[in-house]
């Protein structure tokens, strides 16, 4: 019999913690449970986040979007703010699952399993948000990049949550958009996919981009010399072609069951020439 | 509303089923049930060493480990070759055989015990393909045989082939494959058993063939055939998987080990990937030619299917794909060699369009290829080839009156999308390609010659008023529980509500054949027919002797009672019943669907099931989107226009097209089990995909007018068909958007980008 707890509290977090230092913590559950179905003997307790207010709680504050972790998908999608100023996120978190289990699995837990091919990632890494993680003694701020560190694998100490995201708003006008291939339109994982925010020039060009690739490494992978090939005006083939080039040497995928690493490759560059639509 | 053929009746099963309340097998749990499970080899040949089950016998809630030394009678079960053991017994000859049995007290006690038991397996070489199975060197799956690894090899001839190439035109020779494709019904094969003091067996099962289901049984574990009763409630999906025992001799030996105890058996995803029944991997050699005039003139092919570790209906599968290789089409030369495989891959047995979708991919390509070359509209090479009634078909035998294929691809040809393809084709956007193909398909109905295809319905006037249908031929989500309704409605003229079927229960229904080829509303639904005119005449016999009238005349039936017309009288039914005695209220009648005899010297090595007299016909259209930076094909509306005889009930008519085009996206788009070694590499719902509804495109189903006269009903089955549509029309749309040919399936998106890049390259070497 496995034991199951849901806080209603931090301070009971705390407690539970501390009784059940072998527990493990989820908020949604859509990966975990999917894992213990081929884990039978792991016994230890578990512990849902999902019923504590203040990690469901999503707010603005100026310019700055503070979402729970356990805030679910489904959640932010049907937020406005998030549809309008984050239109980003929002076409990631679209692509995730289907509803079913968009209305189950959290944000957060899309950060914490910090798979590679995380929907959530690429718009976050693009969008520069910083996450928040609390413990019982304490809290600390990081950048997305040095909170996810490899597949599964994330800088959170013993005892440490993560607590909510902080994404600040893109500047007005800026293009957004976060492109997915998968092998099928819902319920699929990513084989590529690509998060895009640019400033856009005054005459179709950018005058700063920011890329982010998922699946093609074992964590988001970023190029800054492939944005750097977009950063100039105007938007031309040779310049989209050299960004292309650049993003297939820069990614690291590998072959799966899904796909290979070569079509993984090419299709980083690929996805990059959807700018000139 | 009235139960009339032809009415938009909905699914009497259709509430129960979306509300959840409809029992399947697999909700059914009686008091303190014992859980049985299998033990899998794992590995795909070897030898048994040793099983050790002491660790597992030991822990709690264990009651009973059985091996093959338990298992009495045969130990082989199998529809026309019996070649499975119900356990190992000595040799495993896939990953998914049963070693052995578990029955314990709970689910989780049972899964402890399959983790604990070791078996030791000599590993032997592995015959991992067609390849290797024709190799004479590779190891005999089935060391007993002397045919080696060859189940059916058989051959179909007409006409003077060699000759014939010879005035051809235009030739095409191509070289064609299909992947492994999984039924992945929402419930997965399961059941319950019970063996009572008296020495009856019960089994509840997620069935398709609960009569058959009893000889299977029976010569497996030598329990007398009459001791057998099997009930199939409705299905949660089948399309052929739950033809032949999947838990029915597993949970019958778990029985007969532990009586008096209920005894239930459901089966992983996982376990139904590795245990289950397949569709057949084929690879398919084909040659065509056609003259100037753009007739079809020969035909030349071998076609090899995979059919794993057991037999299963492989042969039969086989010998349907060969009676259809040569498409809806006349062709005066052609022979059509086949081989039918063992190896040591997952069972391949019977899935919906048994056979035929894999030479469907082939053939439209092909028809589409000459076409080409001929510099013809490939519709109009279609309609000048597609078989007209009397025609010779294949099979040297004249196509029957019911012969629709024209007629449907004359739908088609004035269809919007076929007439503006090259609108559509180049109203693609940046990035894109867009392309609209069509196929010609067709699926023959019914057993075919050899096996008696016969059902016996029975109807009750119960006293209540209401009639009840005794189905035996099982529903497994297609809808034929409530057409039987409908059926008898008709002739009863009862409202909807007023006409109740039972599922099939051997110990209630009578002897009939599996729900399965197309027939199961034809067989049965025509002996319900003659069944319930039987029940109305009687009926009308005795309320018109309660009505003193002189005969029958001015007597009709109407909802709930008889009324004499004329002087508006009416005699409620519940009151007639009252009077009735139970043998005058039931009608039983049989149909035994008619089949055609085989042309002497035509045919080599085909047992069973071939020829057949009735098909049903389509044309398929498919207008694509393919996304040049990824490979991805998106149909974005699709077109079906069947020739399926008289439509009972249009609703359940675009139910079984929609369902078999949506299994045939995913088989032409996605779906692909990734076998090496023997091993399967997407056992699961996250790395095997089938489509979602985000996937599917718009469908337009028709049909054309037309009716079947081989029965009063005027139908033909319309299950199938359409599933062989989508992979040929895919691939044709395909070659129209880009200029390219993909003769591997599925077309899949890092298929058709590799595809496209080689393209590129070709281009590049011309430069």
């Amino acid at each position: 019999m496995i034991q199951l707890f849901f806080p209603l509290s931090l301070r009971e977090l705390w407690e539970i913690r501390s009784r059940f230092p072998q527990s493990r913590l989820f908020a949604g559950g859509t990966d975990l449970f999917v894992q213990r179905r081929y884990q039978t003997q792991d016994e230890s307790p578990l512990i849902g986040l999902e019923r504590i207010q203040e990690l469901r709680t999503t707010a603005w504050e100026g310019d700055t979007f503070t979402v729970g972790a356990a805030t679910p998908i489904r959640q932010l999608l049907e937020d406005d703010s998030v549809q309008t100023l984050l239109p980003v996120l929002a076409q990631g978190l679209a692509c995730m699952g289907g509803p079913a289990l968009r209305n189950m699995a959290t944000i957060g837990g899309n950060l914490c399993t910090a798979s590679p091919a995380g929907d959530s990632l690429p718009p976050l890494y693009v969008l520069g948000a910083d996450v928040v993680l609390h413990s019982e003694f304490g809290r600390r701020s990081l950048p997305i990049k040095e909170f996810i560190l490899g597949p599964g694998s994330t800088s959170l100490r013993c005892g440490e949550i993560l607590h909510s995201i902080k994404i600040s708003r893109p500047p007005p006008g800026s293009v957004q958009w976060y492109q997915k291939v998968g092998q099928r339109k819902a319920n699929a994982i990513a084989i590529v996919s690509l998060a895009v925010l640019g400033r856009s020039a005054p005459d179709g060009g950018f005058q700063s981009i920011r890329l982010a690739w998922g699946s093609v490494g074992p964590t988001v992978i970023t190029s800054r010399e492939a944005e750097a090939c977009l950063e100039s005006s105007p938007l031309t083939m040779e310049k989209v072609n050299s960004a292309a080039q650049t993003a297939r040497q820069a990614v690291a995928p590998i072959d799966d069951i899904r796909a290979s690493a070569e079509y993984r490759r090419m299709l980083s560059g690929n996805l990059v020439y959807r700018l000139l639509r | 509303m009235r139960l009339e053929l032809g009415a938009r009746i909905p699914r009497a099963d259709g509430l129960s089923k979306v509300t959840g309340t409809e029992p399947y097998a697999v909700d059914l749990y009686p008091p303190n049930p014992l859980w049985a499970g299998a033990k899998r080899a794992g590995i795909p040949h070897g030898l048994i060493r040793g099983i050790d089950n002491a660790r597992a016998r030991s822990l709690p809630g264990v009651m009973r480990i059985l091996t093959s030394a338990d298992v009495p009678g045969s130990n082989r079960h199998g529809i026309i070759h019996q070649d499975m053991p119900v356990l190992a017994d000595g040799k495993v000859r896939h990953g998914g055989d049963a070693v052995a049995l578990v029955i314990a007290e709970s689910r989780a006690a049972l899964r402890q015990a399959l983790e604990a038991i070791i078996v030791q397996i000599d590993p032997l070489p592995i015959v991992a393909g067609i390849d290797d199975a024709l190799d004479p060197q590779s190891p005999k799956v089935h060391e007993e045989r002397p045919e080696g690894n060859i189940l059916v090899h058989a051959r179909i001839e007409r006409g003077k082939v060699d000759q014939a190439f010879e005035s051809c035109a235009a030739e095409v020779s191509e070289v064609f494959v299909t992947p492994v494709q999984a039924h992945l019904f929402l419930e997965t094969e399961n059941g319950l058993a019970f063996l009572a003091e008296d020495g009856t067996l019960e089994i509840i099962a997620s069935t398709q063939a609960p009569f058959r289901d009893r000889f299977e049984i029976s010569r497996a574990l030598s329990i007398p055939f009459e001791k057998i009763r099997v009930k199939a409630p409705y299905l949660g999906g089948g399309f052929g998987g739950k033809d032949g025992a999947t838990v029915q001799c597993l949970l019958a030996l778990a029985a007969l080990a532990v009586p008096l105890r209920w005894i239930k058996m459901v089966w992983e995803r996982e376990e139904s990937m590795l245990a289950g029944y397949k569709r057949h991997a084929t690879r398919l050699h084909y040659r065509a030619g056609a003259l100037e005039d753009g007739t079809l003139y020969a035909l030349d092919c071998r076609l090899f299917y995979d059919t794993g570790a057991y037999a299963h209906l492989g042969g039969e599968v086989l010998e349907l794909g060969m009676e259809h290789a040569a498409g809806p089409y006349r062709i005066p030369h052609a022979r059509v060699e086949g081989w039918c495989l063992y190896t040591n891959n997952p069972i391949a047995g019977a899935m919906r369009a048994f056979g035929v979708c894999q030479v469907a991919f082939a053939i439209e390509q092909v028809i589409d290829l000459l076409a080409e070359k001929l510099h013809i509209d490939p519709l109009d090479f279609r309609l000048r080839n597609a078989l007209r009634s009397g025609d010779e078909n294949l099979s040297s035998l004249p196509a029957a009156d019911s012969t629709g294929m024209q007629a449907c691809l004359r739908q088609i040809a004035d269809h919007p999308l076929w007439t503006g393809r090259e609108n559509w084709k180049s109203s693609a956007s940046a990035h894109t390609r867009r392309g609209v193909g069509i196929a010609s398909v067709f699926n023959a109905m019914g057993y075919g010659k050899n096996v008696r295809d016969s059902a016996i319905a029975r109807i009750e006037l119960m006293t209540s008023g209401e009639f009840m249908v005794t189905s035996a031929v099982a529903d497994m989500g297609q809808g034929n529980a409530s057409t039987y309704a409908q059926i008898a409605g008709s002739i009863l003229h009862q409202n909807e509500g007023q006409v109740h079927v039972t599922q099939p229960d051997t110990a209630h229904a009578y002897p009939s054949g599996s729900s399965s080829a197309g027939r199961t509303t034809y067989t049965f639904g025509n002996a319900l027919f003659q069944a319930a005119h039987e029940l109305r005449n009687r009926i009308l016999n005795r309320g018109g002797m309660m009505l003193f009238t002189e005969d029958d005349r001015h007597l009709e039936l109407r909802p709930g009672c008889i009324r004499h017309a004329p002087s508006g009288r009416e005699l409620p039914l519940s009151r007639l019943a009252s009077l009735m005695r139970p043998e005058e209220r039931v009608s039983l009648a049989h149909f035994v669907a008619p089949v055609v005899e085989p042309k002497p010297g035509t045919y080599e090595g085909l047992r069973i099931g071939f020829p057949h007299l009735l098909y049903a016909y389509g044309a398929h259209l498919a207008a694509i989107e393919v996304d040049l930076l990824s490979g991805a094909i998106s149909v974005l509306h699709y077109v079906a226009v069947t020739d399926g005889g008289t439509v009972l009930n249009p609703t359940l008519f675009e139910q079984q097209i929609e369902g078999g085009i949506a299994q045939g996206m995913g088989f032409a788009l996605l779906e692909d089990l990734l076998i090496r070694q023997g091993i399967i590499l997407n056992p699961d719902l996250s790395t095997y995909l089938i489509p979602t509804s985000l996937d599917l495109p718009t469908m337009e189903t028709s049909w054309v007018n037309g009716s079947d006269n081989s029965g009063p009903l005027g139908m033909k089955g319309v299950g199938e068909v359409a599933m062989n549509g989508p992979l040929p029309a895919i691939a044709n749309a395909f070659a129209h958007a880009t200029g390219r040919r993909i003769f591997q399936g599925p077309l899949h998106a890092e298929r058709v980008f590799w595809t496209l890049a080689g393209s590129q390259c070709d281009q590049e070497e011309k430069r």
